[in-house]
């Protein structure tokens, strides 16, 4: 089990390219209106999700260590 | 629309202003099938957005699926032509849908990640100023020839690792390649020109990165070839589109928020007092105010309900980005140059799993020009007011563009 992870999202950049959902499917999923969601931010390995963060086209997910709050991306 | 009193797009007048026509279609057609050129037209900003984020609906496969032919007509010896530009442009990966669309970016993204194009931006900083230390003590420019133009050309020779000595030849392709864009009847062979040169010129360059793969982008749709991926048809069409879609956009960025500062001093004066600061915003704002991609076009999948009206199977649909952008259900004072608007939810890139993948470059450019042209030429004026614009329903492209400041 990795540490816990804080995922946000900022809805008003996400523009529902869903490259999150490809690369971490468990933890991000597109809602009705096509706008990422964290469905289970420990649905993934944090690899996976920084992964996620980094390749988001806009930029527009930030993770923190849940704990120390520590800010792992941007 | 029978009270349009001419319902074409390619009109001189459509083309000079885009924005009256597709504006009064946004109010009272939101959803217009264009007689002429049998096509939807969609002009509002939530339609475009609830468009671009259904894949499922609308294929991406244009040029294979299109079964009408080329709008505005071509000359009727180069249907062949034609025919070689749908083979050409259909191999792009962009011109695929989900799987495949998937897999493909998948090889690409990487080296498209916002975090590795920032990195591009010292190098941006640098050919900016050596563009402008060119024509500094001139004292004049056409924005378009010597700025615009050859800076995307530039980054993309870099990205591409084309030696020095070849750029020259590079940028002539390049300009052959934007007759994709246009509207005159000759264009195909102009355009197969820049096509069968650029194969011609990658075709050696793949050749040696399947061997020894380097950091550039050929060799990251050669390792797609290796991984099965793309064929080699696919690598070479595909190093095509970055030429082609990070040449064209880029000057009209460029050039279009450039004239945009001209034509609003208030908001000229207010970059110039925090060039640095300010540029973030204001680039965006240039992106929305006058897009540098006006339309962008789709193939229904299948028969599609949107505000009352059937889109058939196999229907052309352009959505409309310079529309989207003013909708005054979505921004204030949509026909307001604003450069601190923020929010700024424009969809200059698209949208959906198709949303530009160059954005983050586009932006660093824009960013670092408007900057250096505040702080090196603040009294920039234009040489004449009359502009002319492309004859393209996909592009807002000026001729040119000339300014002085002295």
């Amino acid at each position: 089990m990795g540490r816990k992870l804080r995922i946000r999202i900022d809805h008003n950049t996400c523009v529902g390219n869903a490259m999150c959902e490809t690369f971490a499917p468990n933890a991000f999923r597109l809602n009705d209106n096509r706008q990422s969601e964290v469905v289970d931010p420990s649905g993934d390995s944090e690899e996976k999700i920084l992964e996620a963060a980094v390749n988001c086209p806009v930029s527009a997910i930030t993770v923190e260590d849940a704990e120390t709050g520590e800010q792992l991306f941007p | 629309m029978s009270n349009l009193r001419q319902d074409d797009m390619f009109t001189p007048e459509v083309i000079a202003d885009p924005y009256t026509y597709y504006g009064r279609l946004r109010e009272e057609d939101p959803v217009h099938w264009n007689e002429k050129y049998e096509l939807w037209v969609v002009t509002r900003h939530d339609d475009l957005v609830w468009l671009t984020r259904h894949h499922e609906l609308f294929s991406s496969a244009v040029f294979k699926n299109d079964p009408r032919p080329a709008y505005p007509a071509i000359d009727e010896s180069d249907l062949g032509l034609y025919d070689y530009v749908r083979n050409y442009q259909g191999d792009q990966f962009i011109q695929h849908d989900r799987p495949d669309h998937l897999e493909m970016r998948k090889v690409v993204h990487g080296y498209f990640t916002p975090k590795s194009l920032e990195e591009w931006r010292p190098f941006v900083q640098k050919a900016v100023k050596q563009l402008l230390d060119a024509v500094e003590d001139k004292g004049r420019m056409d924005v378009m020839r010597d700025l615009a133009t050859p800076l995307p050309v530039l980054v993309i020779a870099e990205m591409m690792g084309v030696p020095e000595p070849d750029r020259p030849y590079i940028r002539q392709l390049a300009e052959k390649l934007l007759y994709i864009g246009r509207g005159e009847a000759d264009r195909m062979k102009p355009l197969t020109d820049g096509m069968k040169g650029m194969i011609e010129y990658v075709s050696p360059l793949v050749d040696e990165r399947i061997v020894n793969p380097a950091g550039d982008f050929i060799s990251v749709l050669a390792n797609g070839e290796r991984q099965g991926v793309f064929t080699r048809h696919q690598v070479l069409v595909n190093t095509s589109l970055l030429l082609l879609a990070g040449h064209e956009t880029t000057i009209n960025l460029l050039c279009n928020g450039t004239l945009a500062f001209i034509r609003h001093p208030d908001q000229w004066a207010k970059l110039k007092e925090d060039p640095a600061g300010g540029a973030r915003l204001a680039t965006e704002e240039c992106l929305r105010y006058d897009a540098p991609v006006k339309s962008i076009q789709r193939i229904a999948s299948q028969d599609v309900e949107m505000r009352g009206k059937v889109l058939r199977k196999e229907d052309r649909v352009r959505w409309f980005i310079s529309s989207a952008n003013r909708d005054p259900n979505k921004f204030e004072n949509p026909d307001t140059f604003d450069i601190a608007r923020w929010p700024n939810q424009h969809v200059a890139f698209g949208a959906g799993i198709h949303h530009c993948l160059g954005a983050t470059l586009a932006r660093v450019e824009g960013q670092e020009v408007f900057k250096a042209l505040a702080e090196r030429f603040p009294g920039i004026r234009l040489d004449n007011e009359a502009l002319e614009y492309q004859p393209s329903i996909t592009f807002r492209s000026l001729k040119s563009l000339p300014i002085h400041w002295q």
